[in-house]
């Protein structure tokens, strides 16, 4: 509870710090707008080349985008002191700051920033969840809002424990973010799709080590009445809580990780 | 037990470094950078902690407040072991870094005060009665509405002991605070440091290069050197002990003049002036200053005694290191 009220404290106390320039923040928040749209482009594009991709419509595709981007964007939003800058945040020293208050480091770093630009993008995301469901008629039973807010719930600890990876390597100051990056901004774009669509080694990767497939894919495949993958229906509702799993283990492996950090000299 | 306790600390950094001439192969070295450290420190303390840079001044005030884990020795601060109970012990202290913010960079200076007292679970009232304090002792009121990064390093400096003291610490470590201040800035965080010392008789540890702030605030110094300590005690003593160089510069009228020193003393020609080394003890004073008026008018002499870089640099001589 506590926790929590500092989080909140926290998120408004930076809100109110970002949006003191409104022009920037406006441009800003436009240029994202403009960056995701390209994105949704690139689906639109492939609707209009190819009709469908596999077995899945137009309607469909745009839905899965949709899903995605408001799950990776709103984790963005929150938890920005996390997914943006951690490496250079660790070789600064700022961890020291997080080490010497009585809170956790991981909701500290969590609370350290927060990006509003990124609500340009999940505009853009909701205007394609939107545009999909009108395609395919759609309708939003109470069950499949409850399915798809889990969905995006658990999406979002799933980005969160990603990007615990990339603060755990840098802890070490190991530079392999790119291969990180690979997880987390290349799952974002990859998984946009359907997960069939890719050959095997690409599902695996994704259902296992950063399983999109199972946050994002199921639960979704589950709400447009698609079969899921051959699994019975009720995996639907279960799958998403991968993501909590992976939070889970990352939370594990930071805290180790912590206490081998080694500070920088002063 | 002690207040502080700290018996054989060690920590040890393993540095990876390019070796040269090879593309993959990478040298490993290990630096020590404390070994086998112990001391004890009673409430209500204000230790000063000295040695040159990379001595392991910084490494043992991280290990004391919880940021880094050493890799022996025990450290209890009362009864808490920093890195083993770490959200407990840091609940307890405060620390200031001289050379980073532990503050929020664009947030006014009162909305990082308002969410540090979330942070560390302050009730509102103790809060305000503290906050009410610390504006006054320290001039924050003209600061408080505006962010950080606007501030001056000295106002930045004073804004950060108040939020370092915003849960009343009983224990306050300070790394290089005045690092960088000017004179009256400097003057004003001794005086607050004192006074917080005596009235709310809060334990403080901190390290400087600046032999001043430990003349001025500090019953007692530390000097540590290569990771070892090398003296702990009172700061005349310290003085009186090692502090036997004296540096005398004298500038002639005529710049060709070379004046016949007496035995023990070393000349240095720095342009016009002339810098001598030589110990009291050895060659009394007023024998070197004779030396040098029958050689000619002097227009300029200054003296004084080694600085505390030099002072460090010859106590590890004298323990042959």
């Amino acid at each position: 509870m506590n926790t929590i009220r500092f989080c909140m404290h926290s998120i408004r106390m930076l809100m109110k710090s970002r949006l003191q320039y409104p022009l920037s923040f406006t441009v800003q928040t436009l240029a994202q707008l403009v960056m995701e749209a390209g994105e949704m482009l690139a689906v639109l594009l492939v609707i209009d080349r190819f009709g469908s991709l596999k077995e899945w419509s137009g309607g469909e595709l745009l839905i899965f985008f949709g899903v995605m981007s408001i799950t990776f964007y709103l984790t963005e939003i929150f938890g920005r002191g996390i997914t943006g800058g951690i490496d250079s945040m660790i070789r600064q020293g700022g961890m020291d700051i997080l080490l010497i208050r009585p809170r956790s480091v991981i909701t500290q770093m969590v609370c350290r920033d927060v990006d509003p630009r990124r609500i340009g993008c999940i505009a853009v995301g909701l205007t394609a969840l939107i545009t999909g469901t009108a395609q395919i008629g759609l309708v939003w039973t109470a069950g499949r809002i409850l399915l798809l807010l889990e969905a995006i719930f658990f999406g979002m600890m799933l980005v969160l424990g990603l990007f615990l990876i990339e603060a755990t390597c840098s802890i070490f100051s190991v530079r392999s973010l790119e291969m990180v990056n690979t997880l987390t901004y290349g799952g974002r774009s990859a998984c946009q799709y359907p997960i069939d669509v890719f050959p095997k080694p690409i599902r695996l990767l994704f259902s296992v080590i950063a399983p999109f497939s199972l946050t994002l894919h199921v639960p979704v495949s589950f709400i447009v009445g698609k079969p899921l993958f051959g699994w019975p229906q009720w995996t639907a509702f279960v799958c998403p809580l991968s993501g909590a799993v992976i939070l889970a283990v990352m939370t594990v492996v930071f805290n180790i990780g912590i206490r081998h950090y080694r500070s920088t000299g002063s | 037990m002690s207040y502080i306790h700290v018996s054989d600390l060690s920590k040890t950094y393993i540095v990876r470094k390019k070796k040269s001439g090879s593309l993959l192969a990478r040298e490993r070295t290990e630096v020590k950078a404390l070994r086998n450290m112990s001391f004890e420190a009673e409430r209500g303390e204000l230790i000063g902690y000295i040695g040159p840079n990379g001595a392991g001044k910084s490494t043992t005030i991280k290990i004391l407040s919880g940021i880094l884990t050493p890799d022996g020795g025990e450290v209890s601060v009362g009864g808490v072991c920093p890195w083993k109970d770490r959200k407990r012990h840091v609940g307890r202290i405060g620390v200031v870094f001289g050379q980073r913010t532990q503050l929020w960079w664009d947030v006014p200076v009162r909305d990082s005060y308002d969410l540090l007292r979330e942070i560390y679970h302050v009730s509102r009232a103790d809060y305000d009665a503290q906050l009410r304090r610390l504006t006054e002792v320290l001039d924050l009121e003209p600061l408080m509405n505006t962010p950080l990064r606007m501030l001056s390093l000295g106002q930045r400096m004073r804004a950060e002991l108040a939020g370092s003291l915003l849960h009343r610490p009983e224990l306050l470590f300070l790394d290089e605070p005045t690092i960088g201040l000017d004179a009256v800035s400097k003057l004003m965080i001794r005086d607050f440091l004192k006074r917080e010392n005596r009235e709310n008789g809060t334990t403080v540890m901190l390290t400087t290069h600046d032999m001043e702030d430990i003349s001025a605030l500090c019953s007692r110094v530390m000097v540590i050197g290569k990771g070892q300590k090398l003296y702990d005690g009172g700061l005349n003593e310290l003085l009186s002990a090692y502090d036997t160089v004296h540096i005398m510069t004298v500038r002639y009228a005529d710049p060709l003049v070379q004046p016949v020193l007496p035995e023990g003393c070393e000349a240095e020609a720095d342009g016009e002036t002339l810098k001598i080394t030589y110990r009291p003890d050895r060659v009394p004073t007023p024998v070197l200053l004779t030396a040098l008026q029958e050689a000619g008018t002097i227009r300029d002499l200054t003296a004084q005694p080694q600085n505390i870089d030099r002072l460090v640099a010859d106590m590890y001589k004298e323990m042959g290191m």
